[in-house]
């Protein structure tokens, strides 16, 4: 039986879902534009996962398994329009800027993955801390994509310039195709270096 | 348990769950958007309206009118939430125009106009073009407005809107009448009269020769309108001046702009 530590750690490397699970790629190459954005993202994400394990975990022995993915899908549905609307109330900007990505995180593969996965057969206890790993991996993940990408791409971080005037800045990081690359490049960087390191 | 029933009661029951926990959030945070939203859009108003204190709304036409007024209860002026028909679709602004009837703000808030050629509509170059116009100006294409060469439908969109607003603002809300664009035949001596406007595009000329008082002839000399499009206005708008010996006709509809480029010019003629 793993530890709670082991549990935890497993999300932000041997199972992080950018780089090693390649889950909810769509919104990842979509938001990671600057590094606020994939940090709103991010905790969005910590949020729902979060809730929705411990939901799915809860009531895992009462569920019947042939209804849990509609099961599962209201639940996460319903975590995910609560946190928009908080969104909406307290953070207008990372609302307008997270646009319509905040209601595709119900379809964000890496948020039922871990249901179906993870927190229908274990306790609530170890789920939080899956959810937590998960969540976390996914965010540091994410604002390192973006902070590349804004970096390069818009001479940024976090809003603030810091490559100086003379920086040209390379306009294709802000778009898909410069996501696909940049996503690329690093996962063939992490592949290299997991291998070295020995982590299968 | 029955199976069936079983599955039907969970569901439910977390729906009835789930519907609940949506409701109760939506009710602890619906207020506090609201209220977001509107005082945005008073800092938005007092981006025009320094002054302004409050606000009454009124649609017309589908279209939101914000008269604004200082603290004293005086009409400051008015910003209407309108749109204008752009190459790319509809260009969602807001024009705020002072109780003297000045055009004294132009803010586009969504269009889909080309990045680097219609989205000249959203650069000063464009819209200082505009501001400080008064509601008694022409504020027509070609002949007070120039449209942007290589962007005349986006622009000639926005100064065609413009004139329609400003109409539908004086005549609502700013006590001032509609001038129609009118001429007084009685005072025009026989001869033939030429004018210039822009309608699609520039350089629309026609000539109108008038006898007796009245307009016998009207005549597209040269333009750069588009071949075939073009066509129905050029035949169609001379005859129906003629008729209504008068420049409140109606455009052809599929070939507006060259419509209205020919009343321009015409309206020129006799300036």
């Amino acid at each position: 039986m793993t530890t709670l530590a082991q549990e935890f750690s497993k999300g932000i490397v041997k199972e992080n879902p950018i780089f090693r699970l390649i889950l909810g790629m769509c919104p990842t190459l979509a938001v990671s534009v600057t590094a606020l954005n994939s940090l709103g993202m991010g905790i969005s994400v910590i949020a729902v996962l979060l809730c929705s394990n411990i939901v799915v975990s809860a009531i895992r022995n009462v569920v019947p398994a042939k209804v849990r993915i509609p099961a599962y899908i209201m639940i996460i549905a319903t975590f995910v329009t609560i946190v928009e609307m908080v969104l909406n109330a307290f953070a207008p900007e990372l609302f307008e800027a997270l646009g319509i990505f905040i209601p595709l995180i119900v379809v964000n593969c890496i948020i039922l993955g871990r249901a179906e996965a993870f927190a229908r057969k274990n306790t609530i206890g170890r789920s939080v801390v899956d959810a937590l790993g998960i969540g976390l991996g996914y965010t540091l993940s994410l604002t390192l994509l973006g902070v590349i990408r804004e970096l390069f791409g818009a001479g940024s971080i976090f809003g603030c310039p810091i490559m100086g005037t003379a920086f040209e800045p390379m306009g294709v990081l802000g778009v898909a195709p410069g996501a696909f690359i940049t996503l690329g490049v690093l996962l063939g960087l992490f592949n290299y270096l997991f291998k070295r390191l020995g982590i299968e | 348990m029955h199976e069936g029933l079983k599955m039907t009661l969970v569901l439910l029951i977390i729906g009835v769950l789930c519907g609940s926990l949506l409701a109760a959030a939506n009710d602890a945070t619906a207020p506090l958007i609201a209220e977001r939203i509107e005082t945005e859009f008073l800092a938005a108003l007092e981006t025009f309206f320094p002054d302004v204190d409050q606000y009454e709304v009124e649609k017309v036409d589908k279209e939101e009118f914000y008269s604004c007024y200082d603290a004293g209860g005086q009409l400051i002026g008015v910003v209407g939430q309108v749109q204008a028909a752009g190459y790319g679709g509809n260009i969602d602004y807001d024009l705020a125009v002072d109780a003297a009837g000045d055009i004294i703000g132009i803010r586009i808030s969504a269009h889909g106009e080309t990045p680097g050629i219609g989205d000249v509509i959203t650069k000063p170059d464009f819209q200082e073009r505009l501001l400080g116009l008064n509601f008694t100006d022409p504020i027509a294409a070609g002949v007070d407005v120039d449209t942007v060469s290589g962007a005349t439908v986006s622009t000639g969109g926005m100064i065609n809107s413009i004139r329609r607003v400003m109409n539908i603002m004086g005549e609502n809300f700013l006590g001032m009448e509609v001038e129609k664009a009118e001429i007084d035949l009685s005072t025009v001596a026989d001869g033939t009269y030429t004018g210039t406007a822009s309608g699609f595009q520039p350089d629309l000329t026609v000539e109108v020769t008038v006898s007796d008082g009245k307009i016998t002839e009207i005549k597209v000399v040269s333009h750069n309108e588009t071949d075939g499009i073009c066509d129905n206005a050029i035949n169609e708008m001379p005859g129906k001046i003629i008729e209504a010996q008068s420049l409140d006709v109606d455009t052809v509809s599929g070939a507006t702009m060259t419509s209205q480029g020919i009343v321009n010019a015409v309206f020129e003629a006799f300036q």
